[in-house]
């Protein structure tokens, strides 16, 4: 299956596309893949509405119970009634479910009959019993709250928007929208505001999260910056808004999957050097946004082309004289890239981003990085510490996604840096080895600096978290030996940051 | 696996302070596995000698075998030995044993401590299943070692501490012999528990587990 050219193999790869758990998004990323020509498989848990598109086939009540294999060559086991079966996929698009949670006591209220979250309101005017009531008499009036309990988006201003514009066109109630942001950066919302204001919506912004008093009859104060007083309402309903919440089966559908989720439970995990629709692994993409179809689309259809990927043949190479399957590249790559296969692990060509962390993690050194290998670094340490005359000398490791370029630029801008300073270009922290920096104190080098993504940004997910553990663990062991933990430092950087990293720099020779 | 864990430096740095070249073996399975003596581990250790006792003082070689354990890996490193004065061996207590006897004529120091018989948790981090007591008695316990988890090894329990599914000696530690309960009842051959075996005439301790330095963090952010 795999022809070689130079420096690139073409790998053949299935084409089909699963696309897991249903909703608006699910559907919708299933047609936009589809409309690019790939066979779409849609499944969910529950029963599902028949797509438009009849290239895609239907699952419903259907489980994915596992999922094996990588980018190009998934293998799920697909449950559901009538038994399992094994398919195969080339990509996997997840729509993950959202809960709700009402934010009344963030206004110190308490659900009953007439404070009421935005759902049960929705229900209650779909009702007609509860619309002949809006009608009758003198009406009725409803409060909306918004913005206060939480940070605002469009959805929940289009929710308060078109329940506000329902309660006022039944022609006898009144709405009222207490709304702190009014978020209409969305389609459409902002022609809904000017509708329901022309209908006779009354709209406050009160700049203060408005004061609610719960007894026998509501009453809410608010000082209004335009007229300058307080105005106050008793209105016979209040609506509070709701927040958006990680359903649980969204931590189910990481795990299975192997991917992150952030830290409240929503998948994908946030990543700036990754388009917002891919997760950590290559080949599963998430679609939770309006917008996201199209881009999971575009995507998939980048991924998948026309079934042939052109990949780099050296990206990380397994030495299968070396490797004793002991697991741990399996466990440590971030990108789920590595699995084993005849004996020895084996790393997929498309899967793998080349950040080197299973090199740098393997206990028998038999994973070598493309243009990194262990030759070659220890070729560029030695060089390092040997180029320098007089001290300090400074071997710094420096990811090449931002310290590298943090510390050409200050090089450029001619910024002052120590005489000693030499930097050694790495494709990620992560690839920074204990050996390596072992190697450079036993070469001469007086300070060693590891310079890493910040928190959060590191293209690898987690390289420069395991660069941080093994500076400290080496630090420890300096001090073992009876030597300075403070020879040895790691720092984080962006590549915009060339004055901060030379100051940083300085300030380290100085300390040496 | 073995799981074994590095002597602290200090102790590897006397044994083998006064000799001019040593030769440091590495394991390349269990000891490997377990990060504690594998090729990396070698190379590291090696760099720390080097650090300590200054570059020229003492001559470091490297090797590391698949198996210290088995004779045929270690017959390729006859040709390597003769030119050093020591040998310093990360494997297991068996494998540095049996390098030990291959070359009779060299001083060997161990590097590691060999701690267990475990399984692996996640990387870096191992639990003790088998305390290797030569009388398996797993057929009859369920697949689960009362000689390991019970803290008394009882080959026929439980005892009186038995305290809602925990041993009296810590609320986190289960009784061996609840499990073994669960486990048996669970596949209907409840009857097995009440045969008795020969009991067997040792103190214990409650399972040990290491997480190797360096991946503590790790453990922790795995929230396990
Ligand atoms: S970490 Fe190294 S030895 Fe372990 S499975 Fe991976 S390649 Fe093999
Ligand atoms: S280089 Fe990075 S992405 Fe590639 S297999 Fe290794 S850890 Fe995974
Ligand atoms: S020497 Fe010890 S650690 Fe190495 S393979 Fe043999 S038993 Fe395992
Ligand atoms: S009883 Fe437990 S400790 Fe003894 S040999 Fe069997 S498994 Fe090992």
């Amino acid at each position: 299956m795999m022809a070689e050219t130079t420096n690139t193999i073409d790998v053949t790869i299935n084409k089909d596309v699963l696309v897991i758990g249903c909703g608006t998004q699910g559907l919708e990323a299933a047609e936009a893949v589809a409309a690019k020509g790939y066979k779409v498989v849609l499944v969910d848990d529950a029963d599902l509405p028949a797509p438009a598109a009849n290239a895609i086939e239907v699952m419903a009540n259907t489980k994915v119970e596992s999922l094996a294999g990588l980018a190009g060559d998934f293998r799920t086991c697909l449950a559901n009634g009538s038994g399992r079966s094994e398919r195969t996929f080339g990509a996997v698009v997840v729509a993950p479910r959202y809960g709700l949670a009402p934010l009344n006591e963030a206004y110190g209220l308490a659900l009953n009959d007439k404070v009421v979250t935005m759902t049960q309101m929705e229900a209650l005017l779909d009702d007609g019993a509860f619309k002949e009531t809006l009608v009758q008499g003198e009406g009725k009036s409803i409060a909306f709250l918004s913005g206060f309990g939480q940070e605002g988006d469009p959805a929940a201003t289009s929710r308060v928007l078109e329940a506000a514009l329902t309660v006022q066109q039944a022609g006898n109630s009144r709405a009222y929208v207490y709304a702190n942001n009014v978020k209409v950066g969305a389609r459409g919302l902002e022609r809904l505001f000017t509708q329901g204001r022309n209908e006779g919506v009354v709209c406050f912004k009160p700049l203060e999260k408005p004061a609610i008093e719960q007894g026998d009859t509501l009453k809410i104060v608010i000082n209004d910056p335009v007229v300058r007083e307080d105005v106050e309402l008793e209105p016979d309903y209040i609506v509070v808004e709701e927040a958006v919440v990680a359903g649980p089966e969204n931590l189910a559908f990481a795990e299975i999957l192997r991917i992150d989720t952030d830290l409240d439970g929503f998948i994908p995990s946030n990543n700036v050097h990754r388009f917002p629709a891919n997760s950590n692994r290559e080949g599963i993409f998430v679609a939770s946004q309006p917008a996201d179809a199209a881009n999971v689309a575009l995507r998939v259809a980048e991924l998948l082309d026309n079934g042939v990927r052109t990949v780099a043949k050296n990206a990380a190479v397994v030495d299968e004289n070396k490797c004793t399957i002991c697991l741990t590249c399996y466990r440590c790559c971030p990108h789920g890239a590595i699995f084993w296969e005849n004996g020895i692990a084996a790393i997929s060509p498309v899967a793998c981003q080349g950040c080197g962390i299973c090199a740098s993690e393997c206990p028998m050194d038999a994973i070598q990085i493309g243009d990194f290998t262990d030759e070659a670094l220890t070729a560029d340490i030695q060089e390092a510490v040997a180029s320098v005359s007089g001290t300090p000398s400074i071997v710094a490791f420096c990811c090449q996604n931002s310290a590298l370029e943090a510390g050409e630029a200050a090089k450029a801008f001619d910024a002052e840096l120590p005489q000693g300073f030499r930097m050694v270009q790495v494709p990620c922290a992560g690839k920074v080895d204990v050996e390596f920096i072992m190697k450079a104190f036993v070469e001469g080098a007086d300070g060693v600096m590891v310079a890493a993504c910040h928190e959060g940004n590191c293209k690898a997910e987690r390289g420069n978290t395991f660069a941080k553990w093994r500076v400290e663990e080496i630090q420890k062991r300096l001090e073992t030996i009876g030597l300075s933990k403070d020879r040895l430092i790691f720092t984080t950087i962006a590549s915009n940051m060339a004055e901060e990293f030379s100051m940083k720099v300085r300030m380290f020779a100085e300390q040496l | 696996m073995i799981v074994a864990e590095r002597k602290p430096f200090d102790e590897i740095k006397n044994m083998v302070s006064g000799y001019k070249k040593v030769l440091t073996v590495g394991c390349g399975t269990c000891v490997a596995v377990c990060l504690a003596g594998g090729s990396k581990e070698v190379e590291t250790l090696n760099a720390e000698l080097n650090l300590a006792f200054g570059k020229d003082k003492i001559e470091f070689g490297a090797e590391t075998v698949e198996r210290q354990c088995d004779m045929e890996f270690l017959e390729e490193l006859d040709s390597k030995v003769d030119e050093y004065d020591a040998l310093v061996s990360m494997a297991c207590g068996a494998g540095i044993q049996f390098l030990a006897e291959r070359f009779p004529n060299k001083p060997v120091f161990p590097a590691v401590n060999t701690s267990f018989i475990g399984v692996n948790l996640d990387v870096g981090w191992y639990e003790e299943k088998c305390r290797a007591c030569g009388t398996c008695v797993l057929g009859l316990t369920g697949g689960i070692c009362p000689v390991t988890m019970c803290a008394k090894s009882l080959f026929n329990g439980p005892c009186g501490g038995t305290n809602q599914k925990s041993c009296e000696i810590d609320k986190e530690q289960p009784c061996a012999w609840y499990k073994i309960h669960e486990r048996l009842a669970g596949q209907g051959r409840l009857d097995q528990i009440i045969e008795i075996s020969p009991p067997n005439d040792w103190s214990n301790q409650k399972p040990r587990k290491i997480i190797q330095p360096g991946y503590e963090e790790r453990v922790k952010a795995l929230g396990r």
